[in-house]
């Protein structure tokens, strides 16, 4: 398998009006397919949200990492 | 001499080279510094103006002024094709613009802001209104004054967008507007918006989900707009959702200006790559971004980019006089909601600390109304 092309890293651990999936949202819908989006989280429950959000929106998680309190999702872009 | 250009006039761009002048003060008048702002426009539009236009709440010829009367004296403004910028080269400190010259730079502010799509969702030019221009939120009001029975459907066809809070806005003005014309119950208000909640901010989308339900409005998340069919009047997501409408107040998709892109500044959509903290564009240590300009995750409204001028305004002048540490901005934004034609409440947040808006009540609609008449005179001229 090749490498993941990442397009854009969010980071989303401060407050924001369109909040992380509001951000991710827009970037998903910029990359190409078959490229990757990485969003750092700042809480455990919104890592969660995205979680239920790329399943919804048929996004491949291929990457779940955290580092004290800030979580690690990369999301390709799949269709 | 030290050459200080800021790309673009809108609000920010007139704030921040205001606060740049006012520091830069005697090395101006000592011809050490210049400062010069750059934009196609000698108008001075106060875009949050354009929600009130479009539910008659503020005449349309306020929400606009030449900006030579707002710009500090000791600021140098250039427009038409010798202030519209065509190409900014990096390596070399300089910007080009449509009249051929070219103009050095020591440090560049971009706050060259967010521009509207209208033909990025099929359909949407032809099928829906929208209240982020002053043409058409004149045209809108028309139609709000018109609209006796139906539906209307308040879209948000993409985030992020300028004025994050305006789709809650004006789905409440709409409300109160015609509960208190006595039609209420004739009008069906829907409210779609592209994630999971009505709002990015949890303790906003809780209050706001609460208020929607107490005033009777549809609520559809988790719907992004794919097409618009003007002729059929429908709306369908790319969730697969289709709505009916008789009338569609959407937010058109946003993009950073095409200047950025062509310089090779910003990503796919022209957002450019900014460190939250410095404002500084990531991999420059001379070109300062600020504004809707940026794609850092905060909000892009107008409170955002006055909050930043005064870091970016600065951190300018620091580096200009070689005197004092840099700032950095603690992501500070302050924002009206209207909640009604009388009533509204407020988010003040920053980084790390979330908003708790208060309960809605007339103070902070006249206090939001009193900010508007108070921006030429005050904000705008950096009176504080």
């Amino acid at each position: 398998m090749s490498e993941l092309k990442i397009y854009k890293t969010i980071d989303a651990t401060s407050e924001n009006c369109a909040g992380p999936i509001g951000e991710l949202a827009g970037a998903m819908n910029d990359a190409y397919v078959g490229e990757g989006v990485t969003i750092i989280l700042g809480d455990e429950a919104t890592r969660d949200d995205v979680l239920v959000w790329a399943s919804r929106t048929g996004n491949e998680i291929v990457g779940n990492t955290s580092e004290g309190d800030r979580f690690t999702l990369v999301l390709r872009k799949v269709k | 001499m030290k050459n200080v250009l800021v790309a673009g006039g809108g609000l920010g761009g007139t704030i921040v080279a205001n606060r740049i002048a006012q520091r830069l003060s005697n090395e101006i008048e000592n011809g050490e510094a210049s400062v010069t702002v750059l934009d196609k426009s000698d108008r001075h539009f106060y875009q949050p103006g354009f929600l009130l236009v479009a539910m008659g709440a503020m005449e349309p010829q306020d929400t606009h002024i030449s900006e030579r009367t707002v710009l500090d004296k000791r600021v140098k403004l250039v427009t038409g094709d010798n202030g519209t910028i065509t190409k900014i080269d990096a390596d070399n400190r300089s910007l080009q613009t449509a009249d051929g010259k070219s103009h050095k730079y020591d440090h560049l502010v971009l706050s060259t802001g967010s521009h509207l799509q209208f033909d990025e969702i099929p359909g949407f030019a032809q099928g829906a209104d929208t209240f982020f221009n002053l043409e058409k939120a004149k045209e809108m009001w028309t139609k709000v004054q018109s609209f006796q029975a139906g539906k209307i459907v308040v879209d948000t066809a993409m985030l992020p967008h300028k004025c994050p809070v305006a789709p809650l806005e004006i789905t409440l003005m709409l409300d109160d507007y015609y509960r208190k014309k006595g039609i209420r119950d004739k009008v069906q208000i829907d409210y779609c918006y592209p994630t999971p909640t009505v709002f990015g901010i949890p303790n906003v989308a809780k209050m706001m989900t609460k208020i929607f339900g107490e005033r009777g409005i549809n609520i559809h998340t988790q719907f992004t707009l794919a097409s618009v069919d003007g002729g059929a009047k429908k709306i369908t997501s790319k969730e697969g959702e289709t709505l009916d409408y008789d009338m569609l107040v959407s937010v058109p998709p946003h993009k950073g200006a095409q200047v950025i892109g062509d310089s090779g500044l910003g990503d796919r959509r022209n957002w450019v790559s900014t460190d939250k903290f410095s404002l500084l564009v990531k991999g420059h240590d001379d070109i300062h971004a600020m504004g809707d300009t940026t794609d850092i995750a905060i909000s892009k409204a107008g409170s955002t980019a006055d909050y930043e001028s005064y870091v970016v305004s600065h951190n300018v002048a620091a580096d200009i006089t070689g005197s004092g540490g840099k700032k950095n901005y603690p992501g500070s934004v302050f924002c009206f909601i209207a909640t009604g034609m009388d009533q509204a409440t407020y988010i003040k947040f920053d980084y790390n600390h979330p908003p708790v808006p208060p309960t809605p009540s007339q103070i902070y609609w006249w206090s939001k109304l009193a900010y508007n008449k108070l921006y030429w005179s005050v904000h705008a001229r950096t009176m504080i």
